[in-house]
């Protein structure tokens, strides 16, 4: 029943979306109306989610997706979760993200209401595209043609609350471009004034946020879930959503020219296109199976070609009216050995480049397959060597460029920031050289370092110390910059100074780590409602009183016959222990300890850099 | 601005010589060398993981020929012909530098050089 309502307001939603697409050529109506059929439509499609929620909560076999994907002794949060946790869930989750995004869209204020009524029918037509697409090859309520008690059960890797907030807020991420896509062509077609540049600024700092939030997640989800002790490997997948991200943050830089009355639309409007494209080129490639991974749920063809169809009609047409539409010719750059406009040009182009290699790497294999045949791997070293090192000037330049001026050469105080670098790149030497010394560690550290001390100085030379809101207004640029100098920081030395131990153990040895004594309580094996887990459990520091009780081991589930594993993690401010329970050999327990140092930097510094986001999203 | 000219001249004194006398008394123990070369390498039976950060049974072979290979005194680029041409090119996760990946590692590159003409083109007007 509640299969049946759901399709049904899906579909509707879809027509009513016809309707408003057609009313630009044919039926035409006033604003109100117009907006009051947008909220309906997102509404339909709202209720459209939450009836298949439904159906996975009170697990409906009978619903065929629900049958697929979920089992009735799942606990609750997962049952909830699990409905985006498959290909057509996950999709329905898309389109009503976007109808979400179009809805408070429609209630934007101080903008023509010819021009948000164009953006609103582009958000229409994405909604038939993508609606279109659910209907015909992953329509998640399908019947079950045979009758059952039982489902199939969810992929174990998923049953986490990761999965209950990671999808939904890279989604927001994801097709919050849309709605940037939305008013860029919508911009191109009007071509009035440069008021919509506000407001696509808006909107592109509220899906970048989202976009690092849900990106975040996802690595915190595979640090502690996948167990090998890392956060990003360079997998296809990640390398896809970093895309967008790179290219959304140019595009919210390439919005802050606007205030130098250097307004570079053309440059804006193609961002704009491109980050919504490869929004979609993401999907394309992880939903029709040709990668690989936890996120390609099952492969099939047709999906892949209707979604491939779908960009192209998306990418084709946005840059046939990019071309076609031109804006007139805008104000020449004031381009100067160094200031504040080249600063953000050559911000812009390093990260375009960086986009363009990890589109490159990410894609290469595919094409060496198509033409030789021949299964090549493009992994974390080539983009390590390549990617990271364009971006090191653009870390350098990010260190000051919220202070250069826009019409000068001229840099205040640069004798502060020159005696600053000296003193703290002779510290980081210093640091390297009593410790182990790594080049890229070094180099880490000392761009790491720089931003922040950098930032600092920025902030206490150039402006009045005073605690309110406006004041955290003006230096937002630079507490961003703070963010990524201390996730720099979290990133070089949790992957440059990790240590890895190696223990076989029996129950009740004692083990040293990091000088601290280590005991290794015992394995215990339980039954929870719809998996068996066997734990090793060890007490960290018991010369201590207050010794800290660290569980790991791994999870058997019977419905779906897999293993996952469940890593001990020990959180502190400088570095996490990461506790692996290997097998069993002749009684001894393989144990493996990874300690990171400063993993905790890493979430800090994009904590502060999304803080930064939503400050900035309140200013104009 | 004198100063400033000497802050950088002996900044870069001092870079330098450090950069120098750490390379020199960086040696590598064999397992340091061991880690450098599997973190390189596909684990053939995982998804998506390196041979070093991976405990499957074939990792933890490989990792032994690896380091009984090293120990022989192989060099890494023998190490990595005697994977590819047993294993395939899909074990290495750094391409090779061949003909075929001859766009994949020269396309940074050729990005970088456009855009550093273009910055130069449109800033030559500008001087002030």
């Amino acid at each position: 029943m509640s299969s049946l309502v759901g399709f049904l307001s899906l579909v509707f939603a879809i027509g009513i979306n016809f309707y408003l697409f057609l009313s630009r050529y044919i039926f035409k109506f006033q604003k109100q109306k117009f907006n009051l059929f947008i909220r309906f439509s997102s509404l339909l499609t709202l209720l459209s989610f939450f009836s298949l929620m439904y159906a996975y909560v009170v697990s409906d076999f009978s619903n065929y997706n629900v049958f697929q994907n979920s089992h009735s002794n799942k606990p609750l949060i997962y049952k909830i979760s699990g409905t985006w946790g498959n290909h057509e869930g996950s999709m329905l989750l898309w389109l009503c993200i976007l109808s979400i995004f179009s809805f408070f869209f429609s209630f934007t204020k101080n903008i023509e209401d010819n021009f948000q009524k164009l953006t609103l029918i582009i958000q229409a037509f994405l909604h038939i595209l993508f609606g279109l697409f659910i209907v015909f090859t992953s329509n998640p309520f399908l019947v079950n043609s045979i009758l059952v008690n039982e489902g199939l059960g969810l992929n174990p890797i998923l049953q986490d609350p990761g999965l209950a907030v990671h999808p939904p807020i890279l989604y927001a991420g994801y097709v919050g471009y849309s709605i940037v896509f939305s008013i860029a062509i919508a911009g191109l077609f009007q071509n009035t004034d440069d008021e919509w540049i506000y407001v696509a600024k808006k909107w592109s700092l509220i899906s970048w946020t989202f976009l690092t939030g849900g990106i975040a997640l996802g690595s915190y989800w595979a640090y502690y879930e996948l167990g090998w002790g890392g956060w990003w490997f360079w997998d296809p997948v990640e390398n896809i959503s970093l895309m967008p991200w790179i290219a959304g943050l140019a595009l919210v830089h390439s919005l802050m020219m606007v205030r130098g009355e250097q307004a570079i639309k053309k440059w804006i409007v193609f961002l704009s296109i491109l980050c919504f494209s490869l929004s979609v080129f993401g999907t394309f490639l992880v939903r029709s199976g040709i990668l690989t991974s936890v996120h390609s749920f099952a492969a099939d063809a047709s999906r892949g070609i209707f979604i491939l169809l779908i960009f192209f009609i998306v990418t084709g047409f946005g840059f046939l009216v990019f071309l076609l539409k031109e804006p007139k010719k805008s104000n020449a750059l004031n381009l100067l050995f160094i200031n504040k406009v080249s600063a953000l040009v050559i911000n812009n182009i390093l990260m375009i480049i960086a986009t363009l290699t990890i589109l490159l790497g990410t894609i290469y294999p595919i094409i060496i397959e198509v033409l030789y045949n021949k299964r090549i791997s493009v992994g974390g070293p080539y983009f390590n060597s390549t990617v990271i090192p364009i971006m090191i000037p653009g870390f350098l330049l990010m260190s000051i460029a919220p202070i250069l001026s826009w019409q000068t050469n001229k840099i205040n105080n640069s004798k502060k920031y020159v005696l600053a670098f000296i003193i703290l790149s002779v510290l980081v030497i210093l640091q390297s050289y009593f410790l182990d010394f790594n080049t890229w560690g070094f180099v880490g550290l000392l761009l790491g370092f720089w931003i922040i001390l950098a930032s600092i100085i920025a902030i206490f030379s150039s402006y009045k110390i005073k605690i309110n809101i406006k004041f955290f207004k003006i230096i937002n640029p630079h507490v961003a910059h703070i963010g990524v100098g201390i996730a720099i920081i979290g990133i070089t030395c949790s992957s440059v100074f990790q240590n890895e131990l190696d223990f076989n153990l029996n129950e009740g040895d004692k083990f040293n780590v990091n000088g601290k004594t280590v005991l290794f309580e015992k394995i215990e094996t339980t039954n929870e409602i719809n998996f068996q887990s066997l734990r090793g459990k060890f007490l960290f520091d018991i010369e201590k009183n207050q010794s800290k009780k660290i569980e790991a081991g791994k999870n058997y589930y019977p419905v779906s016959k897999m293993i996952t594993s469940e890593a001990g993690i020990l959180h502190k401010w400088n570095k996490d222990i990461y506790f692996i329970l290997g097998d069993q050999k002749n009684n001894e327990w393989f144990v493996k300890v990874l300690i990171n140092p400063f993993v905790s930097f890493i979430w800090l510094g994009v904590i502060i850099m999304m803080y930064s986001g939503l400050i900035a999203i309140s200013r104009r | 601005m004198k100063l400033n000219r000497f802050y950088k001249f002996l900044y870069i004194i001092i870079l330098s010589f450090v950069f120098f006398t750490l390379k020199i008394f960086a040696v590598e123990n064999i397992d340091e060398r061991v880690k450098k070369l599997t973190l390189e390498l596909r684990c053939m039976t995982c998804q998506n993981q390196s041979i070093y950060d991976s405990d499957a049974e074939f990792s933890n072979d490989i990792k032994k020929i690896v380091k009984n290979k090293l120990k022989a005194g192989e060099s890494e680029r023998d190490i990595k012909k005697f994977l590819v041409e047993r294993y395939g090119e899909y074990i290495l996760f750094r391409p090779l530098m061949n003909y075929n990946n001859i766009f994949l590692w020269g396309f940074p590159f050729i990005l970088l050089i456009i855009g550093l003409f273009f910055v130069l083109i449109k800033s030559k007007g500008n001087k002030v």
